[in-house]
């Protein structure tokens, strides 16, 4: 083989006859083929490795080499993703057809295992039932790194001597997890609901059934009802029941309750017999795995998935077929069918910006669980509702209540500013999605003092109507509401149009004084119009260097040159209004401040306070770089800057830069700026 | 003459959730370019909502009307942002059209047609030409209206409406926009479809398929 030339002056190595003229194919030969290396390739082709790394992409795009999937597999990952798009799963395992060449339990209990292995995580409590298909689980499952795992039996017990009997399951799926091991001591099935009763007072029992119901992960397999099946060949039911609920439609059984072909339970007499997971109980379980197959269980796995009962579904393609078509999915066997050209069964990479997420689906609700905890001194939610969160010293009697809001992905905002002295309570909404009409109304409610409740948010068409609706709402529950909508952006819209300026961080000088004048227990209209001349009086503009990026997509929300930044960027990285070339920090700093000066008529002597706010990405040390330049500005026309603050208080996710605020100070803004105040993010003593 | 039950229509939600879902990663492509490219992810989640809870109502015991305000509600409380009062006024608007009516006619399918479009623009106040949802929605209700005084079936006239708020959507692209977010962006947004009205046109496309067959699998 001919040695390429490398690095600077080196010469590309002349392809090789055989390959025609297409140096991707020659890349291709030898990765697929010859399974070299990248770096190997680089050097034989006497190219660079991020050129080889693109010749491959590129072929794969171009149709040059196509990654094929085995049909049976390819038709089993087409059923699991229509199962997890038509039900709304979190996720979906179908295990191909292998022509009968393993019993089927076997096949789902080696699946079960695999998903379990992902899913379970340290400090987890596991309800299991019981049934062979749970048993194959048990005994394939093995994770021994993880530290206070617990594993609960769902139900109670039974003296049959199936070997899948609810101990068995327990013990054996808590040994291979390496975990704590709670049984419920109590039979399953008893003889009447008096004697039900009596059990669940005894502590031990209620000490288990408390520990089940922390659970945050279930696993079960789902019974029919059809003759052969578990349920009656186990003996665990009495035939008499089961004919009972038979008669009122029930289609299957999951936890050893029964229910229909809508998921609905169905009531008989077991219910009041059994001890042992609700399907109310169901509800609150994080990660709901159901490990079943086979044709006779369809319309009970239907049952199932309509009620909500499943979260994640291991099962097998010909059932996940007959799932589907049960359900009406007609366009299934057009998917299923083999298709014609390069998109065929392709794998397409793509690259994706690294977070910290579990499920991008859970972001904002385990972030607001992280938040109700670390912040617990200042604020709690309202009636259990993390999307509503008020201050725990802040409302009270006579006072005119302050609540914020807006969209996620602004963190501190808003949530920090909640406390004594600030604002009473913030309602929270999707990332970049302004919160829905109920929060904000409980906000209102709960920061409500009897003198009315001023809203403060920004200038966004969602926020707007949101706020607006939930002010009707609050007015019905005679609680008067006063408005302020902040547009301190001045690169948002021309000064003729101020009205039309959105809100951004701006929000931070304007939540404080607004909260201030309400902790002082000003009068509604005060509040309102300290509040709108804090408004008025503040500028902002922020830059970005890089987009940022949702943890839903992950991929950046819009594109910015290596040699470019964009001014007059919005906290929800929209792109700017306009686009420059990068520039040193001081002529980025002169364009921001040159462009407040022109609108801010602040006169030698004058005051201000300064926020240099990062927009996610961008670190303090760059932040203070340029918070230097503003302080230079500002001194060379004899403007003081009263108060200051720097870092991260009002971001736009993962975006690179910064924006900078001037509040153009008056003695009563200074006055109330300087008013004591304690919240998770601003504390001013 | 076609008559709509409750088991209809919550075969039409369904239907419009499904398509949706597929269409998401399109429609956060197109929010990318004026937006912040979720369009589609706020819309995916709002119509799961939906599809979970009118699939949850007993379509025996339950009124068209009730069907639409149930969908209202799961979408404002999923989506916020402003999406979701837009389509929670249009469904409500929708639900009080047909307030009292056991089954929906033609004639009052067509009426919460006409209701869904007048509340978007009233909650939103925006009007056609501001490269918005109006754009589709107000070309749409319009069409649909021309066609009905002409005497088309309401499969003939949804047809109409479909079409209609296709070209529509399309015609946002050489819009700038006046409302929104998109509209600080000024000239940079020209040549861009619109998100908001581009998924009004695949919900309308879906709702007049929906509407037009023999009844949807939904029923049970």
């Amino acid at each position: 083989m001919a040695k390429a030339v490398n690095g600077k002056g080196g010469t590309t190595q002349s392809i090789p006859l055989r390959y025609g003229d297409d140096p991707y194919v020659w890349a291709c030969w030898l990765y697929y083929e010859d399974q070299l290396t990248q770096g190997e390739i680089a050097e034989t082709m006497g190219i660079s490795r991020a050129t080889v790394n693109a010749y491959l992409a590129e072929a794969r795009e171009r149709g040059i080499v196509n990654i094929t999937i085995d049909p049976e597999r390819l038709s089993a990952l087409t059923i699991a993703q229509e199962l997890k798009r038509h039900f709304g799963l979190d996720d979906c395992l179908v295990i191909p057809s292998d022509g009968g060449a393993h019993p089927l339990i076997e096949r789902l209990g080696t699946a079960g295992a695999r998903v379990l292995n992902q899913t379970v995580r340290s400090a987890d409590t596991i309800a299991v039932a019981w049934g062979r298909t749970v048993m194959a689980v048990a005994e394939r499952a093995r994770r021994g790194d993880l530290q206070d795992v617990s594993v609960i039996q769902a139900t109670g017990g039974t003296t049959a001597t199936f070997e899948y009997t609810p101990e068995a399951c327990a013990a054996c799926l808590s040994a291979a997890l390496n975990a704590r091991c709670v049984n419920l001591t109590a039979p399953a099935l008893v003889s009447s609901a008096e004697v039900r009763d009596l059990l669940l007072q005894e502590p031990v029992v209620a000490g288990q059934l408390a520990a089940l119901a922390r659970a945050n992960r279930l696993l079960f397999g789902i019974s029919s009802l059809r003759p052969n099946s578990t349920i009656h060949t186990s003996g665990f039911f009495d035939s008499v029941a089961t004919q009972l609920y038979l008669e009122k439609n029930a289609v299957g059984v999951i936890a050893g309750r029964f229910i229909d072909d809508h998921g609905r339970p169905v009531s008989g007499p077991l219910d009041e017999r059994t001890i042992g997971i609700t399907l109310d109980g169901f509800e609150g379980i994080e990660t709901k795995i159901a490990v079943v197959g086979g044709i006779d269980k369809v319309a009970a796995i239907l049952g199932a998935l309509r009620g909500g009962y499943i979260d994640v579904l291991v099962t097998d393609a010909a059932t996940g077929r007959g799932i589907l078509k049960a359900d009406g999915v007609a366009e299934l066997d057009r998917k299923l069918a083999p298709q014609r050209g390069p998109e065929a069964g392709v794998v397409n990479v793509r690259s994706a910006v690294k977070k910290f997420v579990n499920k991008p689906v859970d972001v904002i609700e385990e972030m607001l669980d992280g938040i109700v905890h670390a912040h617990e001194r200042y604020l709690r939610p309202i009636d259990g509702h993390r999307r509503a969160l008020v201050a725990q010293r802040g409302p009270r009697e006579g006072k005119v209540g302050l609540v914020i809001g807006g969209g996620s992905g602004h963190e501190p905002c808003f949530l920090g500013y909640v406390g004594k002295g600030m604002a009473d309570a913030a309602a929270i909404g999707n990332i970049f999605s302004a919160p829905p009409p109920d929060p904000i109304s409980q906000c209102a409610k709960a920061a409500s003092g009897g003198k009315g409740v001023l809203f403060v948010y920004g200038n966004y068409t969602g926020d707007i109507m949101n706020f607006q609706m939930a002010a009707d709402l609050a007015k019905a529950e005679g609680i008067e509401v006063r408005t302020v909508i902040t547009t301190d952006d001045i690169a948002s819209s021309p000064v003729e149009d101020r009205e039309g300026r959105r809100g951004v961080a701006g929000n931070f000088f304007t939540f404080k004084i607004a909260g201030a004048a309400c902790d002082r227990m000003w009068p509604l209209e005060a509040c309102e119009a300290v509040t709108s001349k804090t408004n008025r009086r503040t500028y902002t503009v922020g830059v970005a260097l890089e987009p940022c990026s949702l943890p839903q997509t992950r991929t950046h929300n819009f594109e910015i040159g290596p040699d470019e930044m964009e001014i007059g960027i919005g906290i929800h990285g929209e792109p700017g209004v306009a686009r420059d070339r990068l520039r040193p920090a001081d002529e980025v700093v002169d364009a921001v401040m040159d462009r407040i000066f022109s609108e801010m008529q602040a006169g030698s002597g004058d005051r201000v306070a300064v926020l240099v706010n990062s927009l996610g990405a961008t670190p303090l040390m760059e932040l203070y770089i340029l918070y230097r330049r503003v302080r230079q500005r500002l001194e060379a026309k004899c403007i003081a800057v009263h108060a200051s603050w720097t870092g991260h208080y009002c971001t736009s996710l993962d975006m690179a830069g910064a924006s900078i605020t001037v509040l153009h100070l008056d003695d009563q803004l200074a006055e109330l700026l300087d008013h004591p105040c304690d919240t998770a993010f601003l504390s001013i003593k | 003459m076609s008559t709509f039950d409750s088991a209809r229509l919550i075969a039409m939600f369904e239907a419009v959730a499904t398509r949706i879902e597929t269409e998401k990663d399109h429609l956060c492509a197109l929010d990318g370019h004026i937006g912040d490219a979720d369009h589609g992810i706020a819309m995916a989640q709002g119509f799961n909502a939906v599809r979970a809870a009118v699939t949850d109502l007993d379509p025996g015991a339950v009124a068209p009307s009730d069907v639409f305000n149930t969908a209202a509600k799961a979408f404002l409380n999923a989506v916020g942002a402003s999406s979701g009062p837009l389509y929670a006024t249009a469904y409500m608007r929708a639900g009080a059209a047909l307030k009292g009516k056991e089954v929906a006619t033609e004639d009052d399918m067509a009426q919460a047609f006409q209701a869904m479009a007048q509340g978007i623009e009233d909650r939103g106040k925006a009007v056609v030409g501001e490269k918005t949802m109006v754009d589709a929605w107000r070309p749409s209700a319009d069409a649909l209206a021309e066609a009905r005084e002409g005497g088309a079936s309401l499969a003939i006239a949804l047809q109409a409406a479909s079409t209609a708020a296709a070209k529509g959507a399309e015609a946002t692209a050489d819009m700038i926009a006046g409302k929104g977010r998109s509209s600080r962006l000024g000239e940079r947004a020209r040549g861009h479809v619109d998100p908001g009205a581009a998924s009004a046109a695949i919900i309308i496309e879906v709702m007049a398929e929906s509407l037009s067959g023999a009844g949807g699998p939904g029923a049970p």
